[in-house]
């Protein structure tokens, strides 16, 4: 614990240089950039304290650091510095760690003194400059104190410009009135240290919601990257209305709220899509989504995500979800604020779009196989038309199909389940899992995936069965190279083992030896949480098939 | 329960010792007494507050070992903060006692929460949040809303009264207080944070109490929240101050601006009256000046008005509402009536002023016919006894 080792990285002259630029903060540059350096100040500040505080008395901090005390008082009279977050605690503390409970000497006597006044300037008197001692003998004279004096006043201030900046909202033409745009930019600075002030925050809300006449942005970036960073970590509430028009205005904040989302889901062992889906709510995306500006930017920034992973299978049901999450949102907001699909996907065949975007709830089991076949030969027809011929409309099909991946699941459920429109459903799932077909490798897909669906079809209905039986599709898993086949396969025959008669006998022993030799595990592990989620929410009959469900999510939990 | 009054008696003379120089012998022991006495009295706040019957026996108790100033019940929930700041503030606590209290106020993140969370900091901050917000500030806005400085003090002063009112004591003593109170003050702030009060009074500044609310859950009480009998009870008070003493109040009248008068006007009845009384004063001290063609004052050492400010306020009035434009030509009316009636200018204040009022109201041919005062008037005799015009 050498105190030596700590001083290097200070960096005291610095933060001096810095506090003598600043001044008490009083041209727009030096506010801007007072705004730019709080949090490292504050850090800074902190780190100064942890190297003070074993001192006893001001002597030794002051052989330390000998300008100590003229950083620590510039800094307590730049309002900016004070009202951030938690600066002007440390800034206490350390002025605390300077005052000598029992002077030595003179230079200590006087650091006691310099000390008191830097306090009682902080705490006591109700002017931050100037002496209005008749405010203060007022006050005292009621029984209050400054703290009283200070929560009403900046109550008011805050209600009065509020008012101001809404009356403008409404008063338009009236320039004598008018608040110029160069005034709300400038309140929006003055605003930056104080956004976790719990006060302040009607003010907040009116600045994001306040749009004067120029199409250029009157806000301050730095405002509204503090307000971002505070919604993000929770350290202040907003109403709705405000943070979605943050996000609209400000694509930067959009795209850090968006990664912050995926860090946090990354972050977080995924048990179940009920938590995921808890996650994402919070994150108030989807929500924000039904504004087609933002919705489509999300959906570019999971789309690059996707790529980046290569199509992990996390992401994907991450998007699968909050796809799901917006569709809700969407279908609740009142019917004459929405926006038509049309803008939500702009590029994309609308039948298909409106084929997708109905919820599987909304129709009848019996219509589903249906409905998927509809939706099978719109995709058929699309891919297989020859303008379709670059890889990137192929990809943004593609994606668009499996944002919507709940009628997948459902497709593949289907193939076992009701047997309807088998060859229609099982090009579906042979597209999703294998788009492309420039070397006919989508065609050879289906061929071979409906070898497979026909092996197990032939064996579904039968109660006793072993490993050897469906040891052809279980080869096809473990043996091939092909990866689209491999997860095809998987899937098909995940959901054999769930839905059919002898399935759920030698499931673990199956999915076990599968997870043992190839890495399907982690596919396996999200397409059983998604049946769950599935489950949870429209309720499956077959306890049987839950109850072997739950057992597989645990014993692959342990491997993932 | 005896014994916590006698405790509660103790505040008074802990805040008064804190302020003095008394503390120059306390050592670190003594402050830590001090600072445990105030959280037990925070502690008796939290408990009682929801019991009127405690709440106005011990805030009896605390009046009752009165010097100035007045505390009341509410105060016990202050008392860390007004104690801490006021030993801060003095300076004659030796180096000892003040590190202690410093650790007391700030505790270092090791020590843990502090009796009053939150409260150095937030301070701090709104502090900041003053100063900065202050920089965006634009001109006052239109009368009558205060500006936030002075409305503080508004809020601050009406809240104190309304705590007063709660705890039953006599008016005169009540009054004397609110005077030895606002004499803290210079005289013109005075009369604005008292406008300013009447003001939010009629406004309705929420049934909040004053003091700092961060502690969490309101204190607001049923039977105590802010209601009209409540507010009537203050707005009684600070007329008591104010029109209880004429050069005072004459002082008040002419001080604030004409239409924040008339708009207090509007919505007091005692202002209207007093007010109108006094502009009656003024205004039967104006003389006519057939040689100027005007109404002059008759003495120009006095503090009296000169026509064009009678003439501005009395537009004022009739600008406001309803009652009071009727009020106030009524007044004037009268007033003509009890002069001899007569219509035409120069003759009597009254009628003046009722044929600018109408002028601003209606056609403005009358002003044309009898306009200005370059129209030499042949005095009528046996009228005026105002009129110290000399008859040939």
């Amino acid at each position: 614990m050498a105190q030596d080792t700590t001083v290097p990285k200070l960096n005291f002259e610095y933060w001096l240089d810095k506090a003598v630029e600043w001044g008490q903060a009083t041209t727009l540059e030096s506010q801007k950039d007072v705004c730019l350096h709080l949090p490292q100040l504050q850090e800074f500040l902190h780190q100064l304290y942890e190297t003070i505080k074993h001192l006893q008395g001001s002597t030794a901090a002051i052989e330390q650091f000998p300008l100590i005390g003229q950083l620590l008082g510039r800094l307590c009279w730049n309002p900016f510095v004070i009202g951030y977050d938690e600066s002007q605690k440390v800034l206490m503390w350390c002025l605390c760690c300077l005052y000598s409970s029992e002077p030595q000497n003179a230079v200590e006597l006087k650091a006691n003194s310099w000390v008191r006044s830097l306090l009682c300037h902080l705490l006591c008197s109700c002017k931050w400059e100037g002496n209005e001692v008749e405010t203060s003998t007022f006050i005292s004279a009621l029984g209050y104190t400054s703290a009283d004096y200070y929560y009403h006043l900046v109550k008011n201030m805050v209600v009065s410009l509020v008012t101001e900046l809404r009356e403008n909202q409404f008063n338009g033409l009236n320039i004598q009135e008018s608040v110029s745009a160069s005034h709300v930019n400038a309140v929006s600075i003055f605003c930056v240290p104080l956004i976790t002030l719990p006060d302040l925050t009607p003010l907040l809300e009116t600045l994001l919601l306040y749009h004067g006449g120029s199409s250029k942005e009157i806000l301050s970036s730095e405002f509204l990257e503090a307000v971002n960073e505070a919604v993000l970590k929770k350290k202040i509430s907003l109403p709705e209305s405000a943070i979605f028009s943050l996000w609209l205005r400000h694509l930067p904040s959009l795209e850090k709220a968006t990664l912050h989302l995926l860090d946090r889901l990354f972050s977080i062992q995924l048990n179940s899509l009920e938590e995921v889906a808890r996650v994402i709510k919070d994150s108030l995306l989807p929500q924000a989504a039904s504004h087609p500006a933002i919705f489509r930017i999300v959906n570019e920034i999971f789309k690059n995500a996707l790529v980046e992973t290569e199509g992990a299978s996390e992401v994907m049901t991450i998007i699968q979800v909050f796809t799901q999450l917006f569709l809700q949102a969407y279908q609740n907001e009142n019917k004459q604020r929405k926006f038509p699909l049309k803008a939500y996907f702009p590029h994309h065949h609308q039948p298909l779009v409106r084929g997708l975007v109905r919820r599987p709830f909304e129709l009848p089991t019996t219509y589903w196989s249906q409905h998927l076949k509809h939706i099978s030969d719109m995709l058929k027809a699309l891919v297989e038309d020859t303008n379709i011929s670059s890889l990137t409309d192929l990809f943004e099909i593609w994606f668009l199909v499996a944002c919507f991946g709940e009628w997948l699941d459902i497709a593949a459920e289907q193939l076992l389940k009701a047997a309807v429109e088998p060859d229609a459903v099982l090009w579906l799932l042979a597209f999703y899992y294998c788009p492309k077909n420039e070397n006919q490798q989508r065609t050879e897909t289906m061929v071979e995936a409906q070898a497979v669906y026909n092996n197990l079809m032939m064996v579904f209905s039968c109660a006793d069965l072993s490993v050897k039986d469906l040891e052809a599709a279980v080869h096809r898993i473990t043996g091939i190279e092909q990866c689209c086949n491999q997860r095809l396969t998987t899937h098909l025959l995940t959901n054999f083992l769930l839905f059919s008669a002898g399935g759920h006998k030698i499931a673990q022993e199956c999915i076990c030896h599968i997870a043992e030799i190839t890495d399907t595990s982690k596919e396996v592990y999200y397409l059983l949480i998604r049946t769950a989620y599935r489950f949870n929410n429209s309720g499956e009959e077959n306890q049987r098939t839950v109850k072997l469900l739950n057992e597989l999510l645990e014993k692959l939990t342990s491997k993932v | 329960m005896e014994v916590v009054r006698g405790q509660v008696e103790q505040l008074p003379v802990l805040l008064a010792v804190s302020r003095s120089a008394l503390v120059r012998d306390w050592d670190s022991l003594t402050l830590d007494r001090a600072l445990e006495w105030t959280r037990y009295f925070q502690h008796l706040y939290d408990r009682f507050r929801a019991r009127p019957q405690l709440w106005e026996a011990l805030g009896r108790r605390l009046r009752r070992s009165q010097p100035y100033p007045l505390l009341s019940f509410p105060t016990l929930g202050r008392c860390t903060q007004l104690l801490g700041l006021a030993l801060l503030e003095n300076r004659a606590l030796p180096p000892a006692a003040c590190r202690r209290l410093l650790h007391n106020l700030l505790p270092p993140p090791s020590a843990g929460t502090s009796p009053a969370p939150g409260f150095p900091e937030v301070l701090v901050r709104r502090k900041a949040a003053a100063c900065l917000l202050a920089l965006s500030r634009r001109p006052p806005r239109r009368p009558p809303v205060p500006e936030p400085q002075l409305q503080a003090e508004a809020q601050l002063l009406l809240s104190r009264l309304q705590e007063e009112g709660q705890e039953v004591g006599e008016a005169a003593g009540q009054v004397h207080w609110l005077c030895s109170v606002l004499e803290q003050l210079p005289q013109p702030r005075a009369f604005e944070v008292v406008a300013a009060a009447l003001v939010l009074l009629k406004q309705g500044r929420g049934t909040e109490q004053a003091g700092d609310r961060d502690r969490e859950g309101s204190s607001s009480l049923d039977g105590y929240q802010a209601s009209t009998a409540g507010d009537e009870c203050t707005a009684g008070l600070l007329f008591s101050w104010l029109l209880g003493n004429q050069e005072r109040f004459s002082a008040f009248c002419l001080y604030l601006p004409y239409s924040h008068l008339a708009f207090l006007a509007g919505h007091y009845s005692q202002l209207s009256r007093s007010y109108l009384d006094l502009l009656t004063g003024w205004g039967s001290h104006l003389i006519y000046d057939p040689l100027q063609g005007r109404w002059v004052k008759s003495c120009i050492d006095k503090a009296e008005l000169a026509w064009e400010e009678l003439r501005e306020r009395f537009i004022c009035l009739c600008q406001g509402s309803t009652l009071l434009k009727e009020q106030t030509q009524a007044a004037l009316q009268l007033l003509r009536t009890q002069d001899g009636d007569f219509k035409v200018c120069g003759l009597s204040v009254w009628t003046d002023l009722l044929m600018e009022g109408e002028a601003m109201g209606h056609s403005p041919g009358v002003s044309q016919i009898f306009g200005g005062r370059s129209l030499p008037f042949i005095l009528i005799s046996g009228c005026m006894p105002f009129l110290s015009f000399p008859i040939g």
